[in-house]
Protein backbone atom coordinates (compact mmCIF):
# COMPACT_ATOMS: atom_id res chain seq x y z
CA UNK A 1 0.00 0.00 0.00
CA UNK A 2 1.27 3.44 -0.67
CA UNK A 3 1.85 5.52 2.43
CA UNK A 4 2.82 8.73 0.72
CA UNK A 5 2.07 9.84 -2.79
CA UNK A 6 3.12 12.91 -4.64
CA UNK A 7 0.93 13.75 -7.59
CA UNK A 8 2.11 16.11 -10.33
CA UNK A 9 3.83 18.49 -7.95
CA UNK A 10 5.42 21.68 -9.20
CA UNK A 11 7.35 23.75 -6.65
CA UNK A 12 10.11 26.31 -6.31
CA UNK A 13 11.61 28.86 -3.94
CA UNK A 14 11.31 31.96 -6.07
CA UNK A 15 8.40 33.00 -8.20
CA UNK A 16 8.44 31.75 -11.77
CA UNK A 17 11.43 29.47 -11.20
CA UNK A 18 10.29 25.88 -10.80
CA UNK A 19 12.72 23.54 -9.11
CA UNK A 20 10.35 20.57 -9.34
CA UNK A 21 8.34 20.09 -12.49
CA UNK A 22 5.35 17.81 -12.50
CA UNK A 23 6.93 15.33 -10.13
CA UNK A 24 4.97 12.21 -9.19
CA UNK A 25 6.22 9.49 -6.91
CA UNK A 26 5.06 6.99 -4.36
CA UNK A 27 6.40 5.66 -1.08
CA UNK A 28 5.22 2.17 -0.19
CA UNK A 29 4.54 1.25 3.40
CA UNK A 30 7.31 -0.67 5.14
CA UNK A 31 9.79 -0.23 2.30
CA UNK A 32 12.86 1.89 1.74
CA UNK A 33 12.47 4.24 -1.18
CA UNK A 34 15.51 6.00 -2.59
CA UNK A 35 15.72 9.16 -4.65
CA UNK A 36 18.90 9.66 -6.59
CA UNK A 37 20.13 12.25 -9.01
CA UNK A 38 22.91 14.74 -9.61
CA UNK A 39 23.59 17.91 -7.70
CA UNK A 40 20.77 20.38 -8.20
CA UNK A 41 18.36 17.79 -9.55
CA UNK A 42 15.82 18.78 -6.89
CA UNK A 43 16.18 15.79 -4.56
CA UNK A 44 16.28 17.81 -1.35
CA UNK A 45 13.51 20.03 -2.61
CA UNK A 46 11.24 17.00 -2.85
CA UNK A 47 11.73 16.33 0.87
CA UNK A 48 11.33 20.00 1.80
CA UNK A 49 8.09 20.14 -0.14
CA UNK A 50 6.73 17.00 1.52
CA UNK A 51 7.55 18.34 5.00
CA UNK A 52 5.92 21.70 4.37
CA UNK A 53 8.99 23.91 4.36
CA UNK A 54 7.90 24.69 0.84
CA UNK A 55 4.37 24.53 -0.51
CA UNK A 56 3.76 23.21 -4.01
CA UNK A 57 2.40 25.60 -6.61
CA UNK A 58 0.51 22.77 -8.23
CA UNK A 59 -0.28 19.18 -7.45
CA UNK A 60 -1.18 17.17 -4.39
CA UNK A 61 0.71 15.38 -1.65
CA UNK A 62 -1.15 12.65 0.21
CA UNK A 63 -0.05 10.95 3.40
CA UNK A 64 -2.12 7.93 4.47
CA UNK A 65 -4.87 9.13 2.18
CA UNK A 66 -5.02 12.69 3.57
CA UNK A 67 -4.00 15.72 1.56
CA UNK A 68 -1.12 17.47 3.31
CA UNK A 69 0.30 19.91 0.77
CA UNK A 70 -0.83 22.94 2.78
CA UNK A 71 0.34 21.73 6.19
CA UNK A 72 3.14 23.34 8.18
CA UNK A 73 6.20 21.40 9.37
CA UNK A 74 5.01 20.98 12.96
CA UNK A 75 1.75 19.48 11.71
CA UNK A 76 3.70 16.96 9.60
CA UNK A 77 5.61 15.95 12.69
CA UNK A 78 2.38 15.46 14.61
CA UNK A 79 1.11 13.22 11.80
CA UNK A 80 4.12 10.96 12.18
CA UNK A 81 6.58 12.18 9.58
CA UNK A 82 10.17 12.85 10.62
CA UNK A 83 12.71 14.62 8.49
CA UNK A 84 16.45 14.51 8.93
CA UNK A 85 17.91 17.56 7.25
CA UNK A 86 21.00 17.52 5.11
CA UNK A 87 22.53 20.28 7.19
CA UNK A 88 22.68 19.42 10.88
CA UNK A 89 19.31 19.37 12.54
CA UNK A 90 20.88 19.42 16.01
CA UNK A 91 21.45 22.25 18.49
CA UNK A 92 25.13 22.94 19.07
CA UNK A 93 24.77 24.73 22.39
CA UNK A 94 22.49 22.15 24.00
CA UNK A 95 23.62 18.91 25.60
CA UNK A 96 23.12 15.60 23.80
CA UNK A 97 20.42 14.81 26.31
CA UNK A 98 18.52 18.05 25.60
CA UNK A 99 18.90 17.53 21.85
CA UNK A 100 17.19 14.17 22.13
CA UNK A 101 14.57 15.61 24.50
CA UNK A 102 13.59 18.18 21.89
CA UNK A 103 13.02 15.23 19.54
CA UNK A 104 10.27 14.21 21.97
CA UNK A 105 8.60 17.61 21.72
CA UNK A 106 5.34 16.33 20.22
CA UNK A 107 4.65 14.03 23.18
CA UNK A 108 6.35 16.05 25.94
CA UNK A 109 3.29 15.79 28.20
CA UNK A 110 3.68 12.02 28.34
CA UNK A 111 6.57 11.70 30.79
CA UNK A 112 6.57 7.92 30.80
CA UNK A 113 6.85 7.70 27.03
CA UNK A 114 9.62 10.33 26.99
CA UNK A 115 11.66 8.37 29.53
CA UNK A 116 11.05 5.09 27.73
CA UNK A 117 12.11 6.53 24.39
CA UNK A 118 15.21 8.16 25.87
CA UNK A 119 16.27 4.81 27.25
CA UNK A 120 15.60 3.05 23.96
CA UNK A 121 17.55 5.63 21.98
CA UNK A 122 20.50 5.38 24.35
CA UNK A 123 20.43 1.60 23.97
CA UNK A 124 20.35 2.05 20.22
CA UNK A 125 23.29 4.50 20.29
CA UNK A 126 25.53 3.49 23.22
CA UNK A 127 28.15 6.07 22.14
CA UNK A 128 25.70 8.87 22.78
CA UNK A 129 24.74 7.63 26.23
CA UNK A 130 28.37 7.83 27.33
CA UNK A 131 28.46 11.54 26.48
CA UNK A 132 24.96 12.64 27.53
CA UNK A 133 25.97 15.90 29.20
CA UNK A 134 28.33 17.05 26.46
CA UNK A 135 27.28 19.83 24.14
CA UNK A 136 26.39 18.71 20.63
CA UNK A 137 28.79 21.30 19.22
CA UNK A 138 31.73 19.21 20.43
CA UNK A 139 30.72 16.05 18.54
CA UNK A 140 32.38 14.78 15.38
CA UNK A 141 30.52 14.77 12.07
CA UNK A 142 29.61 11.09 12.32
CA UNK A 143 28.33 11.34 15.87
CA UNK A 144 26.35 14.45 15.00
CA UNK A 145 24.68 12.52 12.20
CA UNK A 146 23.83 9.78 14.69
CA UNK A 147 22.45 12.36 17.09
CA UNK A 148 20.30 13.73 14.26
CA UNK A 149 18.98 10.26 13.52
CA UNK A 150 18.32 9.73 17.23
CA UNK A 151 16.50 13.02 17.57
CA UNK A 152 14.29 12.28 14.57
CA UNK A 153 13.36 8.73 15.55
CA UNK A 154 12.56 9.76 19.15
CA UNK A 155 8.97 10.31 18.05
CA UNK A 156 8.67 6.79 16.55
CA UNK A 157 7.70 8.15 13.13
CA UNK A 158 5.73 6.13 10.61
CA UNK A 159 7.71 7.76 7.82
CA UNK A 160 11.32 8.84 8.18
CA UNK A 161 12.77 11.07 5.47
CA UNK A 162 16.53 11.37 5.30
CA UNK A 163 18.49 13.85 3.26
CA UNK A 164 22.03 12.84 2.27
CA UNK A 165 23.02 10.72 5.27
CA UNK A 166 26.44 9.98 3.84
CA UNK A 167 27.62 13.40 2.76
CA UNK A 168 30.93 14.49 4.28
CA UNK A 169 31.53 11.29 6.23
CA UNK A 170 34.35 8.80 5.97
CA UNK A 171 33.38 5.47 4.32
CA UNK A 172 33.33 3.26 7.43
CA UNK A 173 31.01 5.70 9.19
CA UNK A 174 28.78 5.84 6.11
CA UNK A 175 28.44 2.07 6.38
CA UNK A 176 27.64 2.40 10.07
CA UNK A 177 24.92 4.97 9.39
CA UNK A 178 23.39 2.85 6.65
CA UNK A 179 23.41 -0.19 8.93
CA UNK A 180 21.49 1.90 11.45
CA UNK A 181 18.95 2.87 8.83
CA UNK A 182 18.40 -0.74 7.86
CA UNK A 183 17.88 -1.56 11.54
CA UNK A 184 15.34 1.25 11.84
CA UNK A 185 13.53 0.01 8.73
CA UNK A 186 13.41 -3.51 10.16
CA UNK A 187 11.61 -2.12 13.19
CA UNK A 188 8.80 -1.15 10.86
CA UNK A 189 9.56 2.44 9.91
CA UNK A 190 9.03 3.40 6.30
CA UNK A 191 12.00 5.30 4.94
CA UNK A 192 12.40 7.80 2.12
CA UNK A 193 16.04 8.51 1.48
CA UNK A 194 17.82 10.99 -0.74
CA UNK A 195 21.45 10.37 -1.50
CA UNK A 196 24.11 11.26 -3.99
CA UNK A 197 25.90 8.09 -3.05
CA UNK A 198 24.11 6.01 -5.66
CA UNK A 199 25.70 2.70 -4.78
CA UNK A 200 24.74 2.97 -1.11
CA UNK A 201 21.24 4.11 -1.90
CA UNK A 202 20.81 1.27 -4.37
CA UNK A 203 22.08 -1.26 -1.85
CA UNK A 204 19.44 -0.51 0.75
CA UNK A 205 16.45 0.66 -1.28
CA UNK A 206 13.50 -1.43 -2.40
CA UNK A 207 12.18 1.23 -4.75
CA UNK A 208 14.09 3.92 -6.57
CA UNK A 209 13.41 7.16 -8.37
CA UNK A 210 15.84 9.09 -10.45
CA UNK A 211 15.47 12.85 -10.67
CA UNK A 212 17.03 15.03 -13.28
CA UNK A 213 16.51 18.78 -13.63
CA UNK A 214 13.45 18.63 -11.41
CA UNK A 215 11.74 15.85 -13.30
CA UNK A 216 11.36 12.17 -12.57
CA UNK A 217 13.35 10.35 -15.24
CA UNK A 218 12.68 6.86 -14.05
CA UNK A 219 11.06 5.12 -11.13
CA UNK A 220 9.98 1.76 -9.81
CA UNK A 221 11.16 -1.38 -8.02
CA UNK A 222 14.90 -1.68 -7.71
CA UNK A 223 15.10 -4.78 -9.92
CA UNK A 224 13.89 -2.81 -12.91
CA UNK A 225 16.79 -0.48 -12.38
CA UNK A 226 19.68 -2.88 -12.25
CA UNK A 227 20.27 -2.75 -16.00
CA UNK A 228 20.20 1.00 -16.12
CA UNK A 229 22.51 1.59 -13.21
CA UNK A 230 25.63 1.69 -15.28
CA UNK A 231 24.00 4.25 -17.50
CA UNK A 232 22.73 6.24 -14.51
CA UNK A 233 26.13 6.43 -12.89
CA UNK A 234 27.60 7.60 -16.15
CA UNK A 235 24.93 10.26 -16.47
CA UNK A 236 25.35 11.48 -12.93
CA UNK A 237 29.14 11.55 -13.19
CA UNK A 238 28.93 13.56 -16.34
CA UNK A 239 26.47 15.95 -14.74
CA UNK A 240 28.90 16.62 -11.92
CA UNK B 1 15.61 45.70 29.11
CA UNK B 2 18.77 44.30 27.61
CA UNK B 3 17.44 40.83 28.25
CA UNK B 4 14.35 41.61 26.22
CA UNK B 5 16.22 42.97 23.22
CA UNK B 6 18.68 40.11 23.38
CA UNK B 7 15.97 37.48 23.65
CA UNK B 8 13.96 38.73 20.69
CA UNK B 9 17.13 39.01 18.62
CA UNK B 10 18.17 35.50 19.59
CA UNK B 11 14.88 33.98 18.54
CA UNK B 12 13.87 35.96 15.50
CA UNK B 13 17.18 37.53 14.46
CA UNK B 14 15.35 40.82 14.55
CA UNK B 15 16.18 43.83 16.69
CA UNK B 16 13.17 45.53 18.20
CA UNK B 17 13.87 49.23 18.14
CA UNK B 18 10.64 50.09 19.90
CA UNK B 19 11.66 48.42 23.17
CA UNK B 20 11.96 51.82 24.86
CA UNK B 21 8.34 52.53 24.02
CA UNK B 22 7.20 49.25 25.55
CA UNK B 23 9.23 50.28 28.60
CA UNK B 24 7.36 53.60 28.55
CA UNK B 25 4.00 51.83 28.26
CA UNK B 26 4.93 49.64 31.24
CA UNK B 27 5.74 52.78 33.22
CA UNK B 28 2.46 54.48 32.24
CA UNK B 29 0.38 51.42 33.06
CA UNK B 30 2.12 51.15 36.42
CA UNK B 31 1.49 54.84 37.14
CA UNK B 32 -2.22 54.54 36.33
CA UNK B 33 -2.53 51.34 38.37
CA UNK B 34 -0.82 52.81 41.42
CA UNK B 35 -2.58 56.17 41.44
CA UNK B 36 -6.09 55.00 40.54
CA UNK B 37 -6.49 51.37 41.64
CA UNK B 38 -3.84 49.74 43.74
CA UNK B 39 -2.13 52.41 45.83
CA UNK B 40 1.61 52.55 46.49
CA UNK B 41 1.79 49.54 48.81
CA UNK B 42 0.88 47.07 46.07
CA UNK B 43 3.48 48.26 43.59
CA UNK B 44 4.68 44.68 43.00
CA UNK B 45 1.20 43.64 41.87
CA UNK B 46 1.34 46.59 39.51
CA UNK B 47 4.65 45.39 38.05
CA UNK B 48 3.15 41.98 37.28
CA UNK B 49 0.01 43.46 35.71
CA UNK B 50 2.03 45.97 33.65
CA UNK B 51 4.28 43.18 32.39
CA UNK B 52 1.24 41.10 31.45
CA UNK B 53 -0.44 43.95 29.59
CA UNK B 54 2.76 44.75 27.70
CA UNK B 55 3.17 41.04 26.92
CA UNK B 56 -0.19 40.92 25.16
CA UNK B 57 0.47 44.21 23.41
CA UNK B 58 3.87 42.98 22.19
CA UNK B 59 2.42 39.67 21.02
CA UNK B 60 -0.30 41.55 19.16
CA UNK B 61 2.21 43.85 17.46
CA UNK B 62 4.28 40.83 16.42
CA UNK B 63 1.20 39.05 15.10
CA UNK B 64 0.01 42.01 13.04
CA UNK B 65 3.24 43.63 11.87
CA UNK B 66 6.21 41.30 12.19
CA UNK B 67 4.77 37.85 11.53
CA UNK B 68 3.75 38.45 7.91
CA UNK B 69 7.39 38.63 6.85
CA UNK B 70 8.18 35.22 8.34
CA UNK B 71 5.50 33.49 6.34
CA UNK B 72 6.76 32.55 2.94
CA UNK B 73 10.23 33.36 1.77
CA UNK B 74 11.02 37.04 1.90
CA UNK B 75 14.47 38.49 1.78
CA UNK B 76 15.69 41.45 3.83
CA UNK B 77 13.70 40.59 6.97
CA UNK B 78 16.08 42.59 9.09
CA UNK B 79 15.54 45.78 7.11
CA UNK B 80 11.79 45.31 7.16
CA UNK B 81 11.79 44.75 10.92
CA UNK B 82 14.01 47.76 11.50
CA UNK B 83 11.65 50.05 9.65
CA UNK B 84 8.54 48.57 11.24
CA UNK B 85 9.86 48.77 14.79
CA UNK B 86 11.27 52.28 14.38
CA UNK B 87 7.92 53.38 12.99
CA UNK B 88 6.26 51.68 15.97
CA UNK B 89 8.52 53.64 18.32
CA UNK B 90 7.61 57.00 16.80
CA UNK B 91 3.94 56.09 16.70
CA UNK B 92 3.79 54.93 20.32
CA UNK B 93 5.75 57.93 21.59
CA UNK B 94 3.38 60.35 19.87
CA UNK B 95 0.38 58.36 20.99
CA UNK B 96 1.62 58.79 24.54
CA UNK B 97 1.90 62.56 24.05
CA UNK B 98 -1.61 62.59 22.63
CA UNK B 99 -3.08 60.67 25.54
CA UNK B 100 -0.98 61.81 28.48
CA UNK B 101 0.20 65.19 27.27
CA UNK B 102 3.80 66.38 27.45
CA UNK B 103 3.85 66.12 31.24
CA UNK B 104 6.10 64.28 33.59
CA UNK B 105 4.21 62.14 36.09
CA UNK B 106 5.73 61.09 39.39
CA UNK B 107 4.54 57.78 40.79
CA UNK B 108 4.60 57.22 44.55
CA UNK B 109 7.77 55.79 46.08
CA UNK B 110 7.93 52.02 46.40
CA UNK B 111 10.02 52.17 49.55
CA UNK B 112 11.58 54.85 51.72
CA UNK B 113 15.31 55.50 51.87
CA UNK B 114 17.16 52.70 53.61
CA UNK B 115 20.65 51.89 54.66
CA UNK B 116 22.73 48.82 53.84
CA UNK B 117 25.32 48.68 56.62
CA UNK B 118 26.80 52.15 56.33
CA UNK B 119 25.65 52.84 52.79
CA UNK B 120 22.52 54.95 52.44
CA UNK B 121 20.50 54.01 49.39
CA UNK B 122 17.20 55.17 47.91
CA UNK B 123 14.48 52.61 48.52
CA UNK B 124 13.34 52.83 44.91
CA UNK B 125 16.75 51.91 43.59
CA UNK B 126 17.05 48.99 45.97
CA UNK B 127 13.64 47.74 44.86
CA UNK B 128 14.61 48.13 41.21
CA UNK B 129 17.86 46.24 41.78
CA UNK B 130 16.21 43.36 43.60
CA UNK B 131 13.34 43.27 41.13
CA UNK B 132 15.70 43.18 38.13
CA UNK B 133 17.81 40.42 39.68
CA UNK B 134 14.67 38.45 40.45
CA UNK B 135 13.45 38.84 36.85
CA UNK B 136 16.82 37.77 35.46
CA UNK B 137 16.93 34.71 37.69
CA UNK B 138 13.37 33.76 36.83
CA UNK B 139 14.04 34.19 33.12
CA UNK B 140 17.28 32.19 33.30
CA UNK B 141 15.56 29.35 35.13
CA UNK B 142 12.66 29.36 32.66
CA UNK B 143 14.99 29.18 29.65
CA UNK B 144 17.26 26.48 31.06
CA UNK B 145 14.76 24.20 32.74
CA UNK B 146 11.34 24.30 31.11
CA UNK B 147 10.27 22.59 27.89
CA UNK B 148 9.26 25.94 26.47
CA UNK B 149 12.65 27.36 27.38
CA UNK B 150 14.39 24.49 25.62
CA UNK B 151 12.27 25.09 22.56
CA UNK B 152 13.31 28.75 22.65
CA UNK B 153 16.96 27.73 22.79
CA UNK B 154 16.29 25.39 19.90
CA UNK B 155 14.68 28.12 17.82
CA UNK B 156 17.63 30.42 18.52
CA UNK B 157 20.23 27.81 17.55
CA UNK B 158 18.69 26.04 14.59
CA UNK B 159 15.41 27.21 13.13
CA UNK B 160 15.01 24.33 10.68
CA UNK B 161 16.16 21.77 13.22
CA UNK B 162 13.56 22.82 15.74
CA UNK B 163 10.85 22.59 13.10
CA UNK B 164 11.76 19.00 12.31
CA UNK B 165 11.32 18.37 16.04
CA UNK B 166 7.74 19.53 15.67
CA UNK B 167 7.90 22.98 17.26
CA UNK B 168 5.55 25.54 15.75
CA UNK B 169 8.12 28.31 15.24
CA UNK B 170 5.62 30.97 14.25
CA UNK B 171 3.86 30.59 17.59
CA UNK B 172 7.16 30.76 19.46
CA UNK B 173 8.20 33.87 17.55
CA UNK B 174 5.08 35.56 18.85
CA UNK B 175 5.65 34.32 22.40
CA UNK B 176 9.27 35.47 22.28
CA UNK B 177 8.28 38.92 21.13
CA UNK B 178 5.66 39.10 23.87
CA UNK B 179 8.08 37.93 26.58
CA UNK B 180 10.80 40.27 25.36
CA UNK B 181 8.53 43.29 25.42
CA UNK B 182 7.07 42.15 28.76
CA UNK B 183 10.58 42.26 30.22
CA UNK B 184 10.84 45.85 29.00
CA UNK B 185 7.40 46.62 30.42
CA UNK B 186 8.34 45.15 33.80
CA UNK B 187 11.51 47.23 33.68
CA UNK B 188 9.46 50.34 32.99
CA UNK B 189 7.16 49.59 35.91
CA UNK B 190 10.06 48.85 38.27
CA UNK B 191 12.01 51.96 37.32
CA UNK B 192 9.01 54.31 37.12
CA UNK B 193 9.83 56.19 40.37
CA UNK B 194 13.44 56.65 39.26
CA UNK B 195 13.15 57.63 35.59
CA UNK B 196 9.65 59.09 36.16
CA UNK B 197 6.82 58.63 33.68
CA UNK B 198 6.66 60.61 30.45
CA UNK B 199 6.49 59.87 26.72
CA UNK B 200 10.28 59.93 26.30
CA UNK B 201 11.14 57.97 29.44
CA UNK B 202 12.09 54.89 27.47
CA UNK B 203 14.87 56.60 25.58
CA UNK B 204 17.69 56.52 28.11
CA UNK B 205 17.02 52.91 29.17
CA UNK B 206 17.01 51.84 25.50
CA UNK B 207 20.38 53.44 24.89
CA UNK B 208 21.70 51.81 28.07
CA UNK B 209 20.15 48.52 27.01
CA UNK B 210 21.97 48.54 23.68
CA UNK B 211 25.21 49.64 25.33
CA UNK B 212 24.99 46.71 27.72
CA UNK B 213 24.28 44.27 24.90
CA UNK B 214 27.20 45.49 22.83
CA UNK B 215 29.52 45.31 25.82
CA UNK B 216 28.24 41.86 26.78
CA UNK B 217 28.14 40.45 23.27
CA UNK B 218 24.87 39.48 21.58
CA UNK B 219 23.27 36.36 22.96
CA UNK B 220 24.90 36.04 26.36
CA UNK B 221 22.72 36.07 29.47
CA UNK B 222 25.44 36.07 32.19
CA UNK B 223 27.24 38.65 30.06
CA UNK B 224 24.35 41.07 30.56
CA UNK B 225 24.80 41.01 34.34
CA UNK B 226 28.52 41.64 34.15
CA UNK B 227 28.17 44.31 31.47
CA UNK B 228 25.39 46.04 33.39
CA UNK B 229 27.52 46.17 36.52
CA UNK B 230 30.58 47.33 34.61
CA UNK B 231 28.60 50.09 32.95
CA UNK B 232 27.16 51.20 36.29
CA UNK B 233 30.56 51.27 37.94
CA UNK B 234 32.12 53.17 35.04
CA UNK B 235 29.37 55.79 35.22
CA UNK B 236 29.61 56.17 39.00
CA UNK B 237 33.39 56.41 39.02
CA UNK B 238 33.29 58.86 36.14
CA UNK B 239 30.80 61.12 37.85
CA UNK B 240 32.64 60.93 41.19
CA UNK B 241 36.14 61.57 39.90
CA UNK B 242 35.71 63.51 36.67
CA UNK B 243 32.45 65.37 36.27
CA UNK B 244 28.89 64.26 37.02
CA UNK B 245 27.40 66.27 34.14
CA UNK B 246 28.81 63.88 31.56
CA UNK B 247 27.42 60.73 33.12
CA UNK B 248 26.10 59.30 29.83
CA UNK B 249 29.45 59.67 28.10
CA UNK B 250 31.42 57.36 30.40
CA UNK B 251 29.43 54.38 29.26
CA UNK B 252 30.21 55.09 25.63
CA UNK B 253 33.90 55.54 26.39
CA UNK B 254 33.85 52.14 28.09
CA UNK B 255 32.04 50.71 25.08
CA UNK B 256 34.66 52.01 22.64
CA UNK B 257 37.49 50.65 24.79
CA UNK B 258 35.92 47.22 25.10
CA UNK B 259 35.05 46.99 21.43
CA UNK B 260 38.59 47.90 20.42
CA UNK B 261 39.95 45.09 22.58
CA UNK B 262 37.18 42.48 22.13
CA UNK B 263 35.17 43.22 19.00
CA UNK B 264 32.52 40.59 19.82
CA UNK B 265 31.92 42.00 23.30
CA UNK B 266 32.99 40.46 26.58
CA UNK B 267 31.06 37.22 26.21
CA UNK B 268 30.04 37.24 22.56
CA UNK B 269 30.98 34.46 20.21
CA UNK B 270 32.32 34.94 16.74
CA UNK B 271 29.65 34.14 14.16
CA UNK B 272 30.30 30.70 12.84
CA UNK B 273 29.50 29.70 9.31
CA UNK B 274 29.04 26.01 8.70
Amino acid sequence: MSMLSIENVTAGYVEEIDILRDVSLEVKEGAITGIIGANGAGKSTVLKTIFGFLHPRQGKIKFQGREIQNNLPYQMKEMGISYMLQEHSTFHDLSINDNLLLGAWTFRQDKKRVNRRMEEIYNFFPVLSERKAEKAGYLSGGLLRMLSVGKEIMSEPTLLMIDEPSVGLQPNIVTEIYDLLIKIAQQGTTILIVDQNIMKALEVSDYMYMLDMGEVKQGGPKEDFEEDIREMIKVSLMAE
Amino acid sequence: MSMGINFIYGIMKVINWSMGEFFMIGAFVQYILLTSFLGATYWYVGVVISALIVFFLGALVQRLLIKPMFVGIIEAKMEYATIVTIAMAIFLRNLAVLIGGPYIYTPPDYAGPTQILTLPISGNRLVALIGALFLLALFYYFIKKSWTGKAFQGVAQNRSGVQTAGVNVLKYDMLAFGIGTALAGAGGALLAPIFLVHPMCGLVPTVRGFEIIVIAGLGSIPGILVAGLTLGIAESLGSAFINPSFVDIYGFILLVIILSIKPYGLFGKAEREV
